[in-house]
């Protein structure tokens, strides 16, 4: 594999807390790359260090040592050289996140949440955004719900609006953040549909975080994290592939 | 709209009980501070146009003997002399004819209305010219008698019998008086209608405005000296005269100083009301965390998300302009129109003051902009890890699992209490140990809280202290007035002869004679400064108490020496007591001795004191007397008015030519109304910036509960009832209130010294004795608790309203 063709690459990772009771080691240099069109599953217990991991990537939290690196629309950044600003347009350009508890702002409608990432980063003028977010509203299934409160509608429809908003700025990658453990499993089956559609159709790159080692053989690769190392690097169908990272 | 404009929107219209808050406390100082600011500059331009108007006299002469048109036409023809009229004004006794209480006038005569140039009077009701045998009254009149245009005015004569006359309208006289505390109400009446009243058809004053320099003080005072050495030379003895200036009223420099003060207090509440807007956005940047770091991680930048939480304050302060800019309009035109209702001007009219306007945009607008910048900046600046986990406490890079934390002393201290106290059989309730730790959970928060409540209940308590003061002040200089009746004769009559008399009055216990002699203060260069009367009582009187600054008080030995008032040190700054002043007696120039220096309150000239035995001896008047101080049994002002009635009879019964009998604290009254208004200005000041805390309280208690609803469903579920809640979140808003007022009694002090010296300053242009007064103490106290109460009842029944599963649903 090489280097060049990765779009996210993980270099000798390692974030270090510090508490009262000593150091504890959240991640231990941790290595990975992951490909263009890739739907890489992390998969590990609570606490395993995970979300962890998924806030490197997404710069929100800062590296003790190591390197991001992520090559899109053009560029490579090393995420953690840029400073708060930079990091929050870059994020809204190249990053799609969605969470666990989905996150929309309670106040709005379906339809300006989706509006709000490209309001703040001026990617489309705001007649297009509209047209735009009715589209991914559509792509989920809701467009007919638009206008409706984040309260007024389910939690699986509230985490397909979120979906919606993280594809707003057409970013190459999405990041998820156990996006099914509020859900039922036909629901979570649904939104997996979602993500695989976009994997597949739309050529995006997802990195989703869960606990739920069933879900293993649906993503392309999944890591497994065990008190903050990779233990296990799996191919999609390839579960008995055991390779320790470094 | 933009989803972040319309987010913005509608965090503005979404929690409404907040943006009320928020809303009003802004709307309360900029309101306040646009009545003061509105009326100081309707009230500042006005008065001296209104003033000016009315073509003040510039001198005012006021003569012992009567003297007819031949004196005043000599007048009019002396040098800087523009013109001259001439006027009757006597006390006399009047009552409405149905009723029995008596009321002092200043009766006016004219001698031609048509004719009248100077003290111009303003229509109000009815007629502004009496005819011969009506009258006309002082609008001022109707606060102390309850007369109307149509009735008839009972005129008690010299001889005790009675005349009444038609009451044929009510004017406003701007002028007359303008400068003067203690005048008493005017009637006007023509020269013609004197006989009458059996009095004769002669002038006692003049009153004249000068050629040039009208409002140059110097020249008009140098004037008024050349006038009054005319009139002496010529027989016609001046005891009295005022000069004033055409453009500037005789008060307004009073009027600005009170409005400064109001405009103190009026800052003071726009600074509480902003530690309010501070504590409330504060606790909503908090609420938004997560909203912030869901923007930040969809690509909000700092300043995308700093001017959205920009905008949302302005919002607050445009709405509060909204509702403070009208109000605030409406209320300054009425403060202004209040104070001209006491100085009998008029308003050119209902105007919005620009300078007020501008004043008010900027304190709406700049102000919640000050107070939130602060929160909003960190807000916006927060990391999304933080904002996302809603834990502002927890810093990057430090553990996400902290380790408890220890034991603060407060606590410790708190558990020693509880033990110790339980072993004395005493069990502090446990949801009261609650509310007592929860007051102090938001250190930053219950400091802004407290720090206004503290301030408003600070100056609340400092207004009834300075409204003691006061008063206080005027009953010492009541002291100066200790003879319960004054009675004043036309002529002088043996003191022995009086007193024979008088002591036949049951309830008369003593009588002492004084005389008097009018002088002229000089300047150093020899011209005149001022009138100087010297009042001259028996050296050994007990009826003068006088607050003495300096030296000492007069004995019966002194010859040429005086006490004189502060008021000298206008002219004389430096002088003290043993320093010589130029004075001019009967017309040649003498250095008399200044003995001592006193306070005394009151702008009609200067006041000294010489004994008797020396004045006696220089007005060639052994052992009589124009003016009697008698005292009697009792010293109340319903007594008083008794004996200077009964006296006034059994005078004017026996023969005697008596020109009034006057009660001593009559005077006073006058005094303390004037003072009272003010009071009742700086008490609603007061009560704003009470309301203002309380807000800041009520606001406090909400944004608390509100993040502790969590809490308190967990509280629920193991079983604490709605009472419980209630209490416990009551038993805090009553911590806090309690807490601050304890602190408000300390700095109310050193607020009541700071209050009473400028308002002294201002009012008597002295500072005067500070004195303390428990009401104000135990008001505040009441309002507090009651306040507290109110404040926190409305959040603790929100609290107890919602259900466990609302409650550890909310996010």
């Amino acid at each position: 594999m090489k280097v060049s063709s990765s779009i996210i690459e993980v270099k000798n990772l390692t974030k270090v807390y510090s508490t009262e009771a000593g150091d504890f080691n959240a991640l231990h240099d941790v290595n990975f790359q992951v490909k263009k069109g890739e739907f890489l599953g992390v998969i590990g217990k609570s606490g395993a260090g995970k979300s962890t991991l998924l806030n490197m990537i997404t710069g929100v939290d800062h590296l003790t040592s190591g390197e991001v690196l992520v090559r899109a629309n053009g560029h490579t950044v090393s995420v953690h050289q840029l400073d708060e600003d930079e990091l929050a347009l870059w994020r809204g350009q190249t990053l799609g996140v969605i969470f666990q508890s989905f996150q929309l702002l309670p106040m709005l409608t379906l339809v300006e949440n989706v509006m709000m990432p490209m309001d703040l980063c001026g990617n489309f003028k705001p007649r297009e955004s509209r047209e735009r977010a009715r589209e991914l509203l559509a792509l989920v299934e809701l467009e007919d719900q638009m206008d409706k409160l984040p309260t007024q509608i389910s939690g699986g429809q509230q985490q397909r609006v979120a979906i919606a908003r993280a594809l707003a700025n057409d970013p190459p990658i999405l990041v998820a953040d156990e996006p099914t453990g509020s859900l039922d499993s036909v629901t979570a089956d649904h939104i997996f549909d979602v993500f695989e559609h976009l994997v597949q159709d739309r050529g995006k790159t997802i990195i989703m975080v869960t606990h739920d080692n069933s879900l293993g053989p649906r993503f392309t690769r999944s890591l497994q994290i065990v008190d903050g190392e990779v233990v296990h690097l799996t191919e999609a169908g390839h579960r008995s592939e055991r390779k320790r990272m470094k | 709209m933009q989803p972040r404009w319309r987010k913005v929107f509608l965090d503005l219209i979404e929690n409404k009980a907040r943006t009320l808050l928020v809303v009003f406390s802004i709307a309360v100082g900029v309101f306040s501070i646009g009545v003061i600011a509105g009326a100081y500059v309707i009230i500042s331009h006005d008065l001296s146009i209104s003033y000016a108007a009315n073509n003040p006299a510039n001198v005012e002469i006021r003569t012992l003997n009567n003297f007819d048109d031949g004196v005043l036409t000599s007048v009019r023809n002396m040098r800087g002399i523009e013109d001259a009229e001439g006027r009757r004004v006597m006390n006399i006794r009047v009552r409405a004819e149905n009723s029995s209480t008596w009321t002092t006038l200043n009766v006016i005569a004219f001698d031609d209305f048509a004719k009248n140039r100077i003290d111009l009077l303003t229509p109000y009701q009815g007629q502004s010219a009496p005819g011969k045998k009506q009258v006309v009254l002082e609008k001022d009149v109707l606060k102390h008698l309850n007369v109307k245009v149509g009735d008839q005015l009972v005129f008690e004569l010299a001889d005790g019998t009675t005349k009444s006359l038609p009451i044929v309208g009510i004017v406003k006289d701007p002028t007359t008086g303008a400068g003067d505390f203690l005048a008493q109400p005017f009637a006007y009446i023509t020269m013609s209608t004197l006989p009458a009243l059996r009095q004769p058809e002669l002038y006692n004053r003049i009153y004249a405005t000068v050629t040039t320099g009208q409002d140059d003080e110097k020249h008009i005072s140098d004037v008024t000296a050349y006038v009054k050495d005319k009139l002496n030379r010529n027989g016609t003895i001046v005891f009295r005269t005022r000069t004033s200036k055409t453009h500037e009223h005789p008060l307004a420099s009073t009027i600005n100083a009170i409005l400064g003060i109001l405009m103190a207090l009026g800052i003071l509440v726009v600074f509480l009301s902003s530690s309010l807007i501070a504590n409330t956005l504060n606790a909503l940047i908090n609420q938004h965390l997560r909203h912030i770091g869901v923007m930040k991680l969809v690509g909000g930048r700092n300043r995308q998300i700093l001017f959205m939480y920009l905008a949302l304050i302005v919002s607050f302060g445009v709405l509060a302009l909204l509702i403070a800019i009208p109000l605030g309009g409406q209320g300054a035109y009425g403060l202004a129109a209040f104070i001209a209702g006491e100085l009998r001007f008029d308003l050119l009219g209902y105007r919005i003051v620009p300078m007020a306007f501008m004043v008010q945009i900027g304190i709406g607008i700049l102000v919640p902009l000050i107070a939130g910048l602060v929160p909003v900046i960190n807000g916006s600046k927060v990391t999304v890890l933080k904002a996302i986990s809603g834990d502002l406490a927890r810093a990057e890079g430090k553990p996400l699992h902290k380790s408890p934390r220890r034991e603060s002393a407060w606590q410790r201290f708190e558990t020693r209490a509880a033990v110790a106290l339980a072993k004395r059989g005493i069990h502090i309730p446990r949801p009261f140990l609650i509310s007592l730790r929860n007051t102090f959970r938001r250190r930053g928060r219950l400091m802004l809280t407290l720090f206004t409540l503290t301030m408003g209940g600070a100056i609340f308590i400092a207004v009834f202290n300075v409204r003691v003061t006061l008063h206080d002040y005027i009953g010492a200089i009541g002291k100066y007035f200790r003879a319960d009746v004054t009675v004043d004769f036309d002529q002088p009559y043996r003191v022995d002869k009086v007193q024979q008399y008088a002591m036949q009055v049951p309830g008369v216990v003593d009588v002492e004679g004084w005389q008097g002699m009018s002088t002229d203060l000089l300047y150093p260069d020899g011209s005149v400064a001022e009138t100087l009367n010297i009042l001259a009582p028996p050296a050994h009187s007990e009826l003068v108490q006088p607050i003495l600054v300096s030296g000492r008080w007069i004995h019966s030995d002194d010859e040429r020496k005086i006490a004189i008032s502060e008021a000298v040190l206008q002219y004389y700054p430096d002088l003290k007591a043993g320093d010589f002043l130029p004075l001019k007696v009967d017309g040649r120039d003498e250095q008399w001795q200044v003995v001592g220096i006193f306070k005394f309150v009151g702008r009609e000239g200067i006041l000294a004191y010489a004994p008797l035995e020396y004045v006696a001896q220089r007005n060639d008047l052994a052992n009589q007397a124009l003016s009697f101080r008698i005292v009697t049994a009792g010293h109340d002002r319903a007594t008083q008015d008794r004996m200077a009635d009964t006296l006034d009879h059994f005078f004017r019964d026996n023969g005697f030519k008596l020109r009034q009998a006057q009660s001593g604290l009559a005077s006073l009254d006058t005094a303390s109304e004037s003072l009272d208004t003010l009071v009742t200005f700086l008490l609603i000041m007061a009560l704003l910036t009470a309301v203002v805390g309380s807000m800041g309280l009520a606001g406090t208690m909400g944004m608390n509960v509100l993040e502790r609803t969590r809490e308190i469903g967990i509280m629920r579920a193991i079983g604490a009832v709605d009472s419980i809640i209630m209490r416990t979140v009551i038993a805090e808003g009553m911590v806090i209130g309690i807490i601050s007022f304890g602190m408000a009694i300390i700095l109310s002090v050193p607020f009541t010294y700071l209050l009473s010296l400028i308002v002294s300053l201002a009012v008597f242009e002295t500072p005067i004795k500070t004195v303390f007064t428990i009401t104000g103490y135990l008001i505040w106290l009441g309002l507090i608790l009651v306040l507290s109460a109110i404040a926190s009842v409305l959040p603790a029944r929100n609290a107890a309203r919602l259900t466990i599963r609302e409650v550890l649903a909310y996010e």
